[in-house]
């Protein structure tokens, strides 16, 4: 089942727009272009609000008050001010995040993406992305249920990575998380250890290369 | 209420309770000496032998009696009383059976006895020791006016009628029908007087008035002149100074009005110079937009050609067009800092920012970009917190310049990487690098100049950096933030934006 994106926008161009786009995204829309006080009663089962700051008719803020008196869903707000005075005000309100005005298609539907995604649960005795099913407290790695025979080390760097999938995480990061100290683990080991991992783990595990920053393991999302 | 008729009210002020003071006393010794006068007569007359049986036989006697004392009590006019009365043993004025010369002597001489209608001769009244009288005529005295045990005489004398004097005396015959005697009579205005008889005393009182009214004459004039001096400079937008001479409250006054005068100077100038800054702003703005505003109308209308004419885009114009629509949007967000930065009475609006989801606005925003320029944009986040006490809008703009600038000037198949970090304890570091073309160490100085710029770098591509730049200096500058620049080893640039975090994290700002 689709999410849901309840959309406040008075602009009918604008308004239009996006809902195609985050429609063309696979998000089910309601759109409405104009403000209204909100009572619990008024708002359909939506996962997250997309609020136009500026309304002619219920100030934006108005709305946001409103909306955060009853419920916690996600509220992302378009803004088309320079100053940062409704955008501190709306975040002190309770809203998520903001998106400024101008905005790209793309950039709309990364932001709308981002709030929606599930927080990966931390400390999960195991993880599974993809075709890789890690097993933290037995330390053991299965690809498409394959057991994967790796190192300790090779098994912190990709614990590590795992638990941030989706992430690109410094070089430096890993080093600190997943190596020991007093085995001089370098960068340049870090590197050894991942181009192992690469080729133990196969296509079906993408570990990406981030120029300039380190690793990235995919999430398979993006 | 003009400043000398004020004057004038108000030493009459104070001259006129002075004067009704010094009246009302007056009018208190004269009728003082009147009564002692009274008292002292009745008590010569008391002290004659058989006086008592006549009193008491015909109280009316003591009215107007044998000797008819129908004169007035004061009749020595033009010669001093004292002189008169002081010098005389009080035996000798009422010797024998001879009435007291101020009741019955001989007629006094010269114009006392042409007195005006209102001088009434002394008249006495006899009363028993209920107060009652025998005469007739006699003033009715309320029995509870009888408090004369401890004192022999009792005034009943009063300010409103000045001139008239009474007084009620116990005579040392009790018990008969002249236990007591009322005397009435008039004042003199030599007896016992505070002030000239005539009204010559009034003369001080013009005189002070007249000076004080002559003293503020030259006071008025140099106010007026101030007035003059002020209502000229204010004629040439306080251009020219407020002078007096002198030493005085009015010359500090002057001097007053000429520090007001340069304050309002101060403003107007700080007034013109933001009239002409928003002149400015808005010539610049409209001009700064207008040129990307026209090469993308040219790309939609190449792309509209194209159409047209059923031929696939070229994918460079879209490309093109892209860059351009998002230049304005990043120009417009620019100009709108500059205003901001630009403002005389520039005040941020600082608050808790989280700088995670800071950086993830500004490479969402700028991914498209990159993307359709074939460049990978990437950004690696620390997996805490990680806040700074900042105006949001500002430093967003600050970072997003540098990662726009990295985006911009990097070629098909580069990379731009964004690192947020904390830096020892205290600091955060967002370090935007990339592998494009890079700066050469000429104008890495030029670049790492504070306020480099110029007008010149509103215009587009100046040695690649321009407006953006700038603007994140500055607002790093008023945030207490350092920039640094460099060129790594392995080329493209590096740029450090450092600051102090901010320890009152508070999960608001979203990540």
């Amino acid at each position: 089942m689709p999410k849901h994106i309840l959309i406040v926008e008075d602009d009918p161009e604008l308004g239009a727009q996006v809902e195609q786009r985050l429609r063309d995204a696979g998000y089910a829309t309601t759109w409405w272009q104009e403000g209204r006080r909100l009572t619990r009663d008024d708002l359909p089962p939506v996962d997250l609000v997309l609020l136009d700051l500026m309304l002619p008719d219920a100030y934006g803020l108005d709305m946001l008050k409103d909306l955060r008196g009853f419920c916690d869903v996600p509220v992302l707000v378009l803004s088309a001010r320079t100053d940062s005075t409704d955008k501190v005000r709306a975040l002190q309100l309770g809203a998520d995040d903001y998106l400024t005005k101008p905005f790209w298609p793309a950039e709309l539907v990364e932001r709308v993406r981002a709030r929606l995604r599930r927080p990966t649960l931390q400390r999960a005795d195991s993880l599974e992305l993809g075709a890789l099913h890690i097993d933290f407290a037995a330390h053991s790695v299965r690809c498409r249920d394959q057991l994967v025979e790796l190192t300790r080390v090779e098994f912190e760097v990709l614990a590590v990575l795992a638990r941030r999938a989706g992430e690109a995480v410094t070089r430096k990061w890993l080093v600190e998380q997943a190596l020991d100290d007093e085995r001089g683990g370098g960068e340049r080991t870090l590197d050894a250890h991942v181009s192992r991992l690469r080729k133990k783990l196969g296509d079906q595990v993408q570990i990406d290369t981030v120029w300039g920053i380190g690793y990235r393991l995919a999430d398979g999302t993006s | 209420m003009k400043l000398r008729l004020r004057v004038a009210l108000a030493t009459l002020g104070v001259m006129a309770p002075l004067i009704a003071g010094l009246s009302m006393l007056d009018v208190h010794a004269q009728q003082a000496a009147a009564e002692l006068e009274l008292i002292e007569m009745i008590q010569a007359r008391t002290s004659l032998p058989g006086e008592r049986e006549r009193c008491e036989a015909s109280p009316n006697v003591w009215q107007h009696g044998s000797a008819a004392s129908l004169r007035p009590p004061r009749v020595f006019e033009g010669e001093h009383p004292r002189a008169r009365f002081g010098g005389e043993a009080p035996a000798s004025r009422f010797a024998g059976e001879a009435p007291p010369p101020r009741f019955a002597g001989a007629p006094p001489p010269g114009p006392a006895a042409v007195r005006g209608p209102h001088r009434q001769p002394a008249a006495f009244y006899a009363y028993d020791a209920a107060l009652r009288s025998r005469q007739v005529d006699a003033p009715l005295l309320p029995e509870h006016r009888l408090p004369l045990a401890t004192s022999s005489s009792l005034s009943r004398s009063s300010l409103w009628h000045p001139e008239r004097v009474e007084v009620l005396v116990r005579t040392p015959w009790p018990g008969g029908a002249c236990a007591f005697v009322l005397a009435r009579g008039t004042t003199e205005p030599w007896l016992g007087a505070l002030l000239p008889p005539t009204r010559i005393w009034a003369l001080p009182v013009l005189m002070v008035l007249l000076a004080v009214l002559l003293a503020i004459g030259p006071v008025l004039r140099r106010i007026r002149q101030l007035t003059d001096a002020v209502q000229r400079s204010a004629a040439f937008d306080y251009a020219a100074g407020v002078e007096m001479h002198g030493n005085d409250e009015i010359a500090e006054l002057a001097r007053a009005f000429a520090g007001a005068a340069s304050e309002v100077r101060r403003q107007l100038e700080a007034k013109d110079h933001r009239d002409r800054a928003l002149r400015n702003f808005v010539a610049d703005t409209t001009h700064d937009v207008a040129i990307p505003l026209t090469v993308l109308q040219g790309h939609l209308v190449t792309l509209q050609e194209a159409a047209s004419k059923a031929r696939v885009p070229d994918a460079s114009v879209l490309g093109s067009a892209m860059d351009e629509a998002h230049y304005i949007g990043a120009l417009l967000h620019n100009l709108s800092a500059a205003a901001q930065l630009d403002a005389t009475d520039i005040r941020l609006q600082r608050n808790d920012v989280d700088l995670r989801a800071l950086v993830t606005r500004v490479v969402s925003r700028h991914r498209p970009l990159a993307q359709q320029r074939d460049i990978s944009l990437e950004a690696a986040m620390p997996d805490a917190e990680l806040h700074a006490h900042a105006d949001v809008t500002l430093l967003e703009q600050a970072v997003s310049n540098v990662v726009y600038n990295a985006v911009r000037y990097n070629t098909a198949g580069g990379h731009v990487a964004v690192l947020l970090e904390a830096e020892g304890t205290h600091e955060f570091r967002v370090r935007v690098l990339d592998d494009g073309p890079g700066v050469t160490a000429d104008m890495l100085t030029r670049l790492r100049e504070r306020g480099y710029r110029g007008t010149q770098a509103r215009t587009r591509n100046v040695d690649g950096q321009g407006l953006g730049l700038h603007i994140t200096q500055r607002v790093l500058d008023s945030h207490g933030m350092r920039l640094q620049l460099s060129s790594p080893a392995a080329g493209g640039l590096q740029v450090d934006i450092t600051g102090e975090r901010s320890n009152l994290a508070k999960p608001h700002a979203g990540s």
